[in-house]
Parts: structure tokens; C-alpha cells; sequence
């Protein structure tokens, strides 16, 4: 029997009214075309506030991150109002503070330290769905002892 | 400008889907190249989290939406958070009518960036309309 691959699903905000939304969803392709490109999926969060119920039964199965381009947060409470709470939260601003220097500026064509700073929000994504798969396989392992 | 002059622009975010990522692309370009006077960007998430400026806005002002695909997320949004949609953008008919398609979500590629024109202009077109209406 073939057991199914547990996937972590990544909730981005869609953030077009300011860079750091520009940041979440460059952030979040990264990690899933490039970083972990075998243990996540997206959830396209307005099909999700829509009533997707593909989406909805997903995020209430699987763990999720969300990621929220700003301190409103919708990502999260979205998931939080229609499946459960996510496994963790990336918030872009908060990354930010850890790079006081820069500034972001577009919400469309990224300079290359708003990339460098895009790959820099993908790792701590990536780390995060890290710790849910070790997270879901010790559970794994404690319900067959 | 006053806001009752502008015309706010709801576009679907469109994560999983290239044809999302042309839609993000267009209403940029719309905003910040073609019009950036006349028009009000509004997220929908927000609109759903029940952030108060995001709901008077689309009460208050003319509102195009912009959809990447056939679940038609931000019209059925604005719909039902009340807004009045006095124009819509569907980019898969955009897609078809300019023969024209992103290499991926991540990649428009140069025929997805020359969608991405299209359809920005056809949002200003009817962001004219619409400013002239009011």
C-alpha cells in the first residue's frame, strides 16, 4: 500500500497594494518551484475566502503556513475562519525589521536586494515547513508505538 | 484628485495559476504606469478580515474586477461584501482574444509580459469610462 505524502500548504497574502505583498508571493514561489518543491502546495487564498472547498478541506487536513505581506494579517486570519489554525505564520514586515537598511519600493519589478530579500522570506518559509513534516512524522511515530 | 474621482481595481491574487500571475501584473501596471491618478488598488483579503477603509471604498467608489480564472474569485468577493462592479476583466477571454500566453506563474515570459500590456490597457479603457461617468 502506498501511503500518501503528507504536503504542507502555504497561504500567501495576496498583498497587492504594497511591496511587502509583492515580497509573500515571491517568496512563496520560491519555495515552491525552488526549495521545497516535493512537500508544499499553494492554497490561492481569495478561492479559499471564496468558498474553494478543495481548499478549505485541505487546510483542515494538512498542516499550513501562511504568509502575510503586512501586521493585517489576512492570510492567517482567513485560514483561521475557515479551516483551523495554520502550523506557523511568516510575517514579511517582521522579516524586515531584521534587515534595517532596506527599503522596499516596488510592487512590481524587484531590484536585486528586494530578490536577495525575497530569497531571505523563502528560507524562513522553508524552515517552517521543515519543522511541520518533523513535527507530522513524530506524531506519525507515536500513534504506531 | 478627490477618492470620488477615482475607480478602484479588485484583482484575483491568483497564487496557483499563470494566468493569476498576468492578472497581478496588468492591475501594476495599471496602477503605477497607466493611471495611477485615477485608480485605488484594493486587496481582497483584507476586504474578508473586515478591514474598514478596504469595505468603504467599494462601497463608495466604482469598482472593476479583474479575475485569472473561471472561479471568478474577486467578482463573487466584491459581490459579496456588497461593492458595486461597474466593469470586469476576464483574462482567460483576454488570453484567447490576444492569442497570447505566460510561460509560467513565476515566468510571464515575453508573451505573458505583452498579456500583461493588453490587459492593463483594457482596464484603462474602462477606468476612462467609468472616470468620465462620474
Amino acid at each position: 500500500m502506498t501511503m500518501a505524502k503528507w504536503k504542507v500548504g502555504i497561504v500567501s497574502c495576496s498583498g497587492e497594494e504594497i511591496p511587502e505583498g509583492t515580497i509573500s508571493r515571491i517568496a512563496t514561489r520560491l519555495v515552491l518551484e525552488k526549495l521545497r518543491p516535493d512537500e508544499t502546495v499553494t492554497i490561492c487564498l481569495p478561492l479559499f475566502l471564496a468558498g474553494g472547498e478543495g481548499e478549505r478541506t485541505f487546510a483542515k487536513l494538512f498542516p499550513t503556513i501562511t504568509v502575510d505581506g503586512c501586521e493585517k494579517r489576512c492570510a492567517k486570519i482567513g485560514t483561521e475562519k475557515y479551516s483551523g489554525k495554520p502550523f506557523a505564520t511568516v510575517v514579511v514586515t517582521d522579516v524586515l525589521k531584521k534587515c534595517p537598511n532596506l527599503t522596499l519600493k516596488s510592487r512590481d519589478e524587484l531590484s536585486t536586494e528586494e530578490w536577495e530579500f525575497a530569497e531571505k522570506v523563502a528560507e524562513e518559509i522553508a524552515e517552517r515547513v521543515d519543522e511541520a513534516l518533523r513535527r507530522q512524522n513524530e506524531q506519525l511515530r507515536s500513534e504506531k508505538q | 484628485m478627490s477618492e470620488k474621482g477615482k475607480v478602484v481595481v479588485v484583482a484575483c491574487a491568483g497564487m496557483d495559476k499563470p494566468l493569476g500571475s498576468v492578472t497581478s501584473a496588468s492591475v501594476f501596471k495599471v496602477v503605477e504606469e497607466l493611471r495611477p491618478q485615477k485608480v485605488e488598488l484594493v486587496c481582497i483579503p483584507p476586504l474578508l478580515a473586515g478591514v474598514s477603509l478596504h469595505s468603504e471604498l467599494i462601497m463608495d467608489l466604482p469598482v472593476i474586477t479583474v479575475d485569472g480564472c473561471a472561479e471568478r474569485c474577486a467578482t463573487k468577493l466584491i459581490v459579496k461584501s456588497g461593492g458595486k462592479i461597474r466593469g470586469r476583466i476576464f483574462v482567460p477571454d483576454s488570453a484567447k482574444k490576444h492569442n497570447l500566453l505566460p510561460e509560467s506563474a513565476s515566468h510571464l515570459g515575453p508573451n505573458g509580459e505583452k498579456l500583461a500590456e493588453n490587459i492593463a490597457e483594457e482596464i484603462a479603457s474602462v477606468v476612462d469610462t467609468l472616470t468620465k461617468e462620474i
